[in-house]
């Protein structure tokens, strides 16, 4: 109380000399307050946010650490005397695997060619299964197989040799992105001190920041009235990169400082520099973004880094200051001007001559048209690698660096079905289909269900929607084998002959509509024999079946070969209204293919330590199903599809009578075309379409079996072997009659059936026949198809 | 000194007796089942198949890759590196992939390894593919029997046991 009156009192009683006496060392220790305030304020928010800060940056810096990248490799070609091989495939082969073309072949890594001759320098190589030194051989082609295998050392004569697989990837597999990884050392000096004579000319000399060159780009920034310069140094914009954001805020700025103070703290420049050299952004591709001089190079230029030649550095060089801005495609003028004028900076600075940069002006901008997908010709292929690997692998074995990872792609196959789809639907364009068609192509070894090419655009080397295992289509008449399969295994109703009826019916559905399926021909056939049903794939007679074996049990052998999809339990799922993918669809059929013996499509052989020790390997397991005596049946069914049925235009278009097996599907309003195909080895899905699922004007047989035929034709194939299991046998009968029959009479044919399902009754003609000839009864009745 | 110390130990701890000897128990039932080694496949599959078909050898001619891979593979079992093995065959599948003996060797090399399962599908396969009759008709189905045997399917081994005696039907099936 006394204080107070004595405050009032001094307030009213004070003079002005009085206050202003006082005023000072209270003004004064206010301000003083007011400072150690803020220095508080900043040390305790300071450096809180600092450490924050650090740890971002630190975690940015070495999460991206450059671990070696596991590489992926092709499927190893075998030759040996008697392999299948053509000339165009094996100079394919040839080049996947980096070989060159040379007069002689005395490199490991060449190979010479004279006519059908080869003379081949093989590479030492580390297999899935061991070492393997260098090695030279010589071997002739005949007619489409390899001749004997010559040494050329004079050793022994190798039985068998394998060339080394074709690096088709690096990755890692546990990230989206592709890189490729430049070490410091390896990066061409011009690019190096190009960098910084163009962006950062103290970047020896500062500690993150340099304030000279903040300085000087303010001053000028000012005197053009506008952003004309950047004050940053390399490791603020490498921070910048990490971070990428738009926005150009205060904050923001002093936050990209603050952290490239810290960078320069821990790292060095060394260090620094080689994170932005693989860092920096430098373009875009679809969603992809295109980081680091490295994957620049090859999308740009489709060259390595180490090939480039001085005006190609000094593009990508300009491009770091706005990638989409001086993108050469988008805007060429814009990116020579600026690429002319780094072109400057490095005469300037003393890194090329004047002549050197004359000529380099004088060149073009040598950029290709289309750019070179993410490190892979194949990135559907290593897409279903990747999935494959993550499926089937823990993360942490999968983070250890530099495996090396074998895969079943033939890059010789892979070329000739990217050619089949490519050429394929620019031909069905010429026919007056959709020019904006695409298509996808799934090709498989029958036997050991390894995926040997993956096409998913019209595109080569396009990354993108991955059709071939991500398009999820209607699959239409492709459904019918399997109901017809259904109705064989009922052995005691079915068989191939068994009358069906193709007649009129109409559903009422579960929404209370009608459902009255037609035919392709809107019309009706009556009553004929199962197989024909099938052969020319009739609606109306599978629906009928279709509804005797019941909807639930086709689902069910869905499932039992290997699909695990939701299917709708509605009659026109019979008629394929079920949205599978082609490798969906691949896999079903490899059961049917193999006769009974189911294998999981696979992309991965096996996964190698960087030492070239075994990780792991996917070895060779299959599961018999049951009925395989009805799916030898429906085998043969398919084979007559194509001699008789949809697909009786595919031997026209092999050029041979091979026998295959086949199925074509067409679906609603023409909408998707599939084909299903398969030799004694191979099994293949084509499907093609219109990604927006609007009508293409597409059937089965006009698009997709034809694109099937054009990877065929370019392929080794043997026919499907006949052959029944035991339980089943050929039998000659007359379809119409229902009735055995002989060889000799008319309307004979070989159809195979279920031991015990065979028809009982005899044609007339067999019976006169019966009569006369006694003794070969046995080899009549049991007679093989050859 | 020691000793002294830990029988005392035991002797104060009757416990761990208790919780001992049921573990020693739990790990001895838990044991996988016995593999069927080399020898078993020699006396069970491969001499009575031989003994059998006296005669009767329905063979396919091997392509000279495929002799060198299932040669190094024959190696690579006899020495008990039956993953190495494996992989040089399924090297073979892929040059042939549907040569009866390969497929009816792997058979034998997954009895090995005590994959009963897949031995079932690679001799199954044999069977299907191959000629039906004479040795590798015996073998894959005496391979049929010890799988099945070892599934636990004594009616199915037996079947099997018998149908590889018919094997010997000298004349094939012409179908």
């Amino acid at each position: 109380m006394a204080r107070k009156a004595v405050k009032s009192k001094s307030k009213s009683r004070k003079s002005r000399s009085k206050r202003t006496s006082r005023q000072k060392p209270g003004l004064f220790r206010r301000l003083f307050r007011l400072l150690m305030l803020l220095a508080g304020l900043a040390i305790g928010i300071g450096v809180p946010w600092t450490v924050w800060l650090d740890i971002q940056v630190r975690g940015e810096f070495e999460g991206r650490i450059w671990d070696v990248p596991s590489r992926v490799y092709a499927r190893p070609l075998s030759l040996y005397s008697g392999k299948p091989v053509s000339k165009s495939s094996l100079l394919l082969e040839l080049k996947a695997s980096g070989y060159r073309q040379v007069t002689n072949a005395s490199v490991p890594g060449t190979y010479s060619v004279n006519g059908s001759q080869f003379d081949i320098n093989r590479r030492a190589f580390i297999f899935e299964d061991g070492s393997k030194p260098a090695t030279r051989f010589r071997l002739q082609l005949r007619s489409g197989s390899v001749g004997d295998l010559v040494a050329v050392s004079g050793s022994e004569d190798p039985g068998l040799v394998r060339l080394d697989p074709a690096e088709i990837a690096s990755i890692y597999p546990l990230h989206d992105e592709d890189r490729t990884l430049v070490a410091l050392k390896d990066a061409p000096e011009l690019l190096v001190t190009g960098l910084q004579a163009v962006e950062d000319r103290q970047f020896k000399h500062h500690h993150g920041v340099a304030f000279r060159s903040i300085a000087r780009a303010f001053v000028a920034n000012i005197r053009a009235g506008k952003a004309v310069q950047g004050g940053s140094t390399l490791t603020q914009q490498l921070v910048k990169n990490y971070f990428l954001n738009s926005e150009r805020t205060l904050v923001r700025k002093a936050n990209e400082a603050i952290m490239a103070v810290l960078l320069e703290l821990h790292y060095d420049k060394a260090q620094i520099l080689e994170a932005y050299v693989n860092e920096v952004y430098l373009g875009q591709q679809g969603k992809h973004a295109i980081h680091g001089f490295g994957r620049a190079s090859e999308f740009y230029f489709d060259r390595s880094l180490q090939d480039l030649e001085p005006q190609h550095i000094a593009l990508l060089v300009g491009l770091v200051r706005g990638a989409s801005l001086y993108n050469p495609r988008r805007n060429p003028e814009r990116a020579l001007k600026r690429r002319n004028q780094v072109l400057d900076i490095f005469e300037v600075t003393g890194l090329l001559t004047e002549n050197e940069v004359k000529k380099a002006k004088g060149r073009p901008l040598g950029v290709t048209s289309k750019p070179r997908s993410g490190g892979s010709r194949y990135p559907a292929f290593v897409d279903l690698v990747r999935r494959q690997l993550k499926r089937d692998y823990q993360s942490s074995d999968l983070s250890s660096e530099g495996l090396k990872i074998f895969t079943t792609l033939a890059p010789s196959e892979q070329e000739y079905a990217q050619q089949a789809v490519s050429k394929g639907l620019d031909d069905l364009k010429q026919r007056g289909l959709p020019a904006d068609l695409q298509s996808a192509i799934v090709l498989a070894d029958v036997a050991s269900g390894e995926v040997r090419a993956l096409v998913s655009d019209r595109v080569a080397g396009r990354t993108g929607f991955n059709r071939a295992l991500d398009a999820r289509r209607q699959i239409g008449s492709v459904i019918k084998p399997l109901v017809y399969l259904l109705a064989l295994e009922h052995v005691d109703d079915y068989n191939l002959i068994t009358p069906v009826k193709d007649e009129p019916l109409s559903l009422r559905q579960p929404d209370g509509k009608l459902w009255s399926p037609e035919n392709y021909d809107h019309k009706s056939h009556g009553e004929l024999p199962l197989m024909d049903a099938l052969v020319h794939s009739y609606n109306q007679a599978t629906v009928q079946v279709g509804l005797s074996v019941g909807v639930a049990n086709l689902i069910r052998k869905i499932k039992q070969l290997g699909i695990a999809v939701e299917v709708p339990a509605v009659p026109s799922t019979l008629l394929g209204a079920v949205e599978l993918t082609p490798i969906e669809v691949a896999q079903m059929f490899q059961s049917l293919a193999a006769g009974g013996y189911s294998v999981p499509l696979r992309s991965v052989t096996a996964v190698l330590t960087p030492q070239g020790e075994l990780l792991s390997r996917y070895p060779l397991r299959f599961m018999p199903l049951e009925n395989r005596e009805a799916i030898a049946l429906l085998n043969f069914a398919l084979t007559r599809v194509v001699e008789e049925g949809t697909a009786q235009a595919l031997h026209g278009l092999l050029g041979n009578n091979t026998v295959i097996a086949g199925k074509t599907g067409t679906t609603n309003e023409r909408r998707d075309s599939w084909f299903v195909g398969y030799t004694r080895d191979r099994v293949a899905v084509s499907w093609v379409g219109l990604d927006d699922n609007r009508p293409a004007s597409v059937t089965g047989a006009n698009a997709a079996m034809r694109i099937w035929a054009r990877l065929f034709r370019s392929l080794p194939i043997e026919g499907l072997d006949l052959r029944m299991p035991d339980g089943a046998n050929f039998v000659w009968v007359d379809k119409q009659q229902q009735a055995l029959t002989d060889p000799s009479c008319p309307g004979a044919e070989q159809i195979p059936f279920i031991e015990g399902s065979e028809p009982q009754k005899k044609t007339q003609c067999l019976k006169n026949q019966k009569g006369k000839n006694k003794e070969s009864l046995w080899r009549k009745w049991f007679g093989r198809k050859d | 000194m020691e000793k002294v110390v830990w029988t005392k130990r035991l002797g104060a701890c009757p416990r761990l007796l208790v919780v001992l000897i049921p573990l020693l128990l739990a790990a001895c039932a838990g044991q996988p089942p016995a593999k069927v080694d080399d020898d078993e496949i020699d006396t069970r599959v491969r001499a009575p198949a031989s003994e059998d078909s006296a005669g009767v050898q329905v063979y396919s001619l091997q392509n000279p890759a495929v002799k060198e891979l299932t040669a190094q593979a024959v190696v690579a079992e006899r020495a008990g590196e039956l993953d190495k093995a494996s992989g040089y065959l399924e090297r073979a599948l892929r040059i042939e992939p549907r040569d009866p003996q390969l497929l009816q060797q792997m058979a034998e090399i997954k009895l090995q390894t005590a994959d009963y399962q897949q031995a079932l599908s690679f001799a199954e396969r044999s069977y299907d593919i191959g000629p039906r009759v004479g040795e590798i008709c015996s073998r894959n189905w005496r391979t049929i029997s010890v799988a099945k045997e070892h599934l636990d399917d004594a009616s199915g081994a037996n079947d099997a046991e018998k149908r590889a005696t018919r094997c010997m039907n000298t004349r094939p099936k012409r179908y």
